[in-house]
């Protein structure tokens, strides 16, 4: 019991940091980024081929993998979004852009490494595991949870007390007055999709470090759980994304343990659901008014 | 007979169905996703009522299924819209998703669908019986366009708060798109399934939803023949590729994403926004101009009769607005009677506007009470209802239906003076017409009056400010209301504009229809109207005839200021 409770704070750790770069895009500026789960998939296999193929140590790995994501996401923002501004069906084009861009980056991760899993091999992270309390904790575990919430907890402090940060805020609330007051705009666009991209590669590394192997599939099925995530803590909301993401883990768990494994995406959804239903603002959101 | 391509063809015209359950929530402007779910219980529940061998000496178990698979899409859209068409946006979009993957997964664990192993059917599904659907489809999107819900559908894609001034019941009509949508994915379901012969819960997932996205919205979702296009541009592009010899595992993948990249980007509207610009008119073909003279179908619709002169209109006693500790509006009475030009006037804020948006329905009141035209203020059912009272109004930023024409917005306004007719349209019968024709007709007048007649096919948001001002008027008035608030309808007109809008307003008040005009230039306001209400943070400091209320010295002081300033407002 104890021990499905760790486990579940472990992948609750990678949900909320998946989530939380889906959700700065989301808060900031409105944007569904649907390529979100391609570039998780993309940072697992670009960490499989580092530490395996060639043999980089993993504290190289990490920065690399990062930097390798927000490329991507400054990539994502020129091609998929930055040409849609201002139109009318910005929306759902955005959508469909960035499936387009995700699509993309899978043919490419599919054209490197080909359509089987990709295992990392078992020497590049110590397999130490310690016990606690009849808890058995993997070092990978361990790294895991810290890197997330280091990496969240860093995310959180950008936003609210640097320079780029209140440019993202004043933009959130009103991109034309942020203009207006000599805010570029675009630049702070190109950062966010940055620093979101950055913490997605950052969770398929996370993810691949504790399953063991990275496979093309594996985007997907995270996809519909980060939705879970940032529906319950509430579109945008960063802090929320980060107590979702572990409130899932932890209720994925506790389903696994008591109902059975086949069973907990649909608690996972049913939660969702009922938020929705119940408290659309999730449970840390707040309610903006609503204009006539 | 397509020897060799049954396959793809068949393929083509499922996927153009597909996309035609997500074509009708785009053109009502909801983002919903659920329909691989809805075709999943489609697919599963017909297949399992119906008998696999065809019933009464013939009749294949797909023509069976397809009611059975529509009923259920239907049914199961209509629950699952009772809660979530509450949610707008991405919001209602991942619900949706939701709804799909809870489906899936129960799906997948129910001992009568078999799980994962899936079921096995005969196939039923001809290249012909699939095109033949798909026609019908496409004949009745195109029959749906130019009826009364059609039009609804495109008024709530463009400004939901506008619709329902006009009269349009937009919870009612989201549902209707929602519910339809439901049934086509249903019958997509049924047909999927007798195609592809074993069907599993995972053929209904996250990728199903994305393919009906994509190829509905790269088809183009404001013209009825886009998921034709988008389905023949996503079917063929693998087989092009394989004829170039360009298959190799991933670049098939990465092709396809990068022409949808491009269609998305250089083409706003999808790949029928190319057809629709060959055909020029073709995309909005406005019924026929109306030729001189009275002839049958021209005359429009019958109007009810406008309250006699007089009669009290609007009532208010004592209504007040708070928002949160401010308040609005505070303590205002008010009566209106019928024939009456009120003016009111007031500086920024003084909660001109939200005594609007009461008195249309929009905002209720947080004290007091109030009726117009015998309606409750604040009563339950929206501003919609308040319409059908006979309230119509414009908005102080304007709120026209961008992508419409100045007729088409107008038309929208003609919503409660005219009859519904998609279903009579579908049948071809000449009732439909004459009855749209009514509705140019009245619309056509309307624009007529605001002086926009040469304009008529020029889309709203290509307009200049001024005939965005006069648009309104025109959409409004197509309503025939009873009462008719204008806010702020001069704003950003010149001195000569003024004036005209001036003299349209007193005609409209010597055919009898009671008007409130909120207003900024105040000499336009002293000049029209028959009475002024000065409203200063959120109170009626002043009321009475246009000559003693500008010579009330409280007014002076709180909003004329000096004679100089008050010109400045001019």
């Amino acid at each position: 019991m104890l021990q499905q409770l760790a486990n579940g704070l472990f992948a609750g750790s990678i949900y909320a940091l998946f989530a939380i770069g889906f959700t700065l895009v989301f808060g900031i500026l409105r944007h569904l980024n649907l390529a979100h789960a391609a570039i998780f998939t993309t940072g697992g296999f670009l960490s499989v081929d580092l530490i395996s193929r060639q043999g980089l140590p993993i504290w190289l790995a990490f920065p690399l993998v990062m930097l390798a994501g927000g490329l991507i996401g400054l990539l994502l923002e020129r091609i998929a979004f930055r040409p849609l501004a201002g139109r009318p069906d910005e929306h759902f084009a955005g959508l469909i852009s960035s499936v387009a861009f995700g699509g993309m980056l899978i043919a490419l991760v599919q054209a490197r490494y080909g359509t089987e899993q990709q295992s990392i091999s078992s020497e590049a992270f110590p397999n130490e595991v310690y016990t606690v309390a009849g808890v058995s904790i993997s070092l990978a575990q361990l790294t895991t949870l810290g890197l997330a919430l280091v990496l969240m907890l860093g995310l959180a402090w950008v936003v609210a007390a640097t320079p780029l940060g209140r440019a993202m805020r004043a933009v959130a609330e009103n991109a034309r007055a942020a203009r207006v007051l000599g805010i570029n705009v675009e630049r702070v666009t190109a950062s966010t999709y940055a620093l979101s991209s950055a913490l997605g590669a950052m969770a398929g590394m996370l993810m691949v470090l504790n399953v063991g192997q990275g496979d093309l599939g594996m985007g997907l099925a995270i996809e519909l759980t980060g939705f879970a995530v940032i529906i319950l803590g509430g579109m945008g909301s960063l802090w929320g994304a980060m107590a979702a993401g572990l409130i899932l883990g932890l209720a994925e768990a506790l389903t696994i343990h008591h109902i059975g494994s086949s069973w907990k995406d649909v608690v996972a959804f049913g939660l969702l659901f009922a938020i929705l239903l119940v408290r659309p603002q999730g449970l840390f959101g707040t309610i903006k008014a609503r204009e006539v | 007979m397509f020897a060799g391509y049954e396959s793809l063809i068949t393929t083509m015209a499922l996927t153009g169905i597909l996309a035609f359950s997500f074509h009708v929530v785009l053109m009502a402007g909801q983002l919903s996703l659920g329909q691989a779910g809805f075709a999943s219980l489609g697919a599963y529940i017909s297949t399992l009522v119906v008998p696999e061998t065809p019933l009464f000496g013939g009749l294949s178990p797909v023509l069976v299924g397809i009611p059975v698979g529509m009923a259920v899409g239907a049914t199961a859209a209509f629950v699952l819209g009772l809660p979530v068409m509450r949610l707008r946006g991405v919001f209602l979009a991942i619900a949706t998703i939701a709804f799909a993957e809870v489906v899936r997964i129960l799906m997948l664990n129910a001992e009568w669908t078999n799980g994962a192993r899936g079921l096995r059917l005969e196939r039923w599904v001809t290249p012909e019986l699939a095109w033949f659907v798909l026609a019908i489809l496409v004949y009745a999107f195109w029959r749906l366009g130019p009826s009364r819900i059609g039009r609804a559908f495109a008024a709530v894609r463009e400004d939901e708060v506008a619709a329902s001034s006009m009269g349009v019941d937009v919870a009612r009509t989201r549902m209707t798109s929602f519910v339809a949508s439901g049934a086509i994915a249903g019958l997509y379901g049924v047909l999927f399934a007798y195609f592809v012969r074993r069907i599993g819960p995972s053929d209904f997932g996250f990728s199903m939803m994305l393919d009906g996205l994509v190829v509905a919205v790269v088809g183009g979702f404001l013209v009825f023949f886009g998921p034709l296009l988008g389905s023949a541009f996503i079917t063929m592009v693998p087989e092009v590729q394989r004829a170039a010899g360009l298959e190799a595992g991933w670049i098939h993948p990465f092709v396809t994403g990068a022409l949808l990249l491009v269609v998305i980007l250089l083409l706003p509207g999808g790949l029928s926004s190319i057809a629709g610009y060959l055909h020029g008119r073709l995309r909005r073909s406005p019924p026929p101009a109306p030729s001189t003279g009275p002839r049958a179908g021209n005359e429009p619709p019958e109007l009810p009769e406008l309250p006699a002169a007089d009669t009290p209109v609007l009532t208010l006693n004592g209504v007040g607005k708070d928002y949160g500790g401010v308040h609005a509006v505070h303590d205002v009475d008010l009566e209106l009677r019928a024939g009456e030009i009120l003016g009111v006037i007031g500086p920024n804020g003084a909660g001109k506007t939200t005594l609007v948006n009461m008195i249309s329905g929009h905002v209720a009141p947080t004290s007091g009470d109030g009726h117009v035209l015998g309606r409750k203020l604040g009563a339950a059912g929206g501003a919609h209802r308040v319409a059908r009272a006979g309230v119509s109004r414009t908005f102080q930023h304007s709120k026209l239906f961008d992508r419409l024409s100045v007729l088409e917005n107008t038309l929208v306004g003609t919503h409660l003076v005219s009859k519904p007719t998609f279903v009579r349209r579908l049948l071809w019968l000449p009732s439909a017409r004459r009855d749209e024709n009514r509705a140019v007709s009245q619309a056509r007048r309307q624009v007529q009056r605001v002086g926009l007649a040469d304009r008529e096919h020029v889309p709203a948001a290509q307009l200049s400010y001024g005939d965005q001002r006069r648009l309104e008027i025109a959409r409004a008035l197509a309503s025939h209301p009873s009462l008719l608030i204008l806010d702020e309808p001069a704003a950003g007109m010149n001195r000569v504009e003024a004036a005209e809008l001036s003299e349209l307003i007193r005609s409209l008040a010597a055919d009898g229809v009671t008007i409130m005009l909120i207003e900024h230039n105040v000499h336009m306001v002293l000049d029209t109207c028959t009475r002024v209400v000065v409203l200063n943070f959120g109170e009626v400091i002043a009321s009475g005839p246009p000559q003693v209320v500008a010579s009330d010295p409280q007014v002076i002081e709180a909003y004329l200021g000096s004679d100089e300033t008050g010109r400045e407002h001019v």
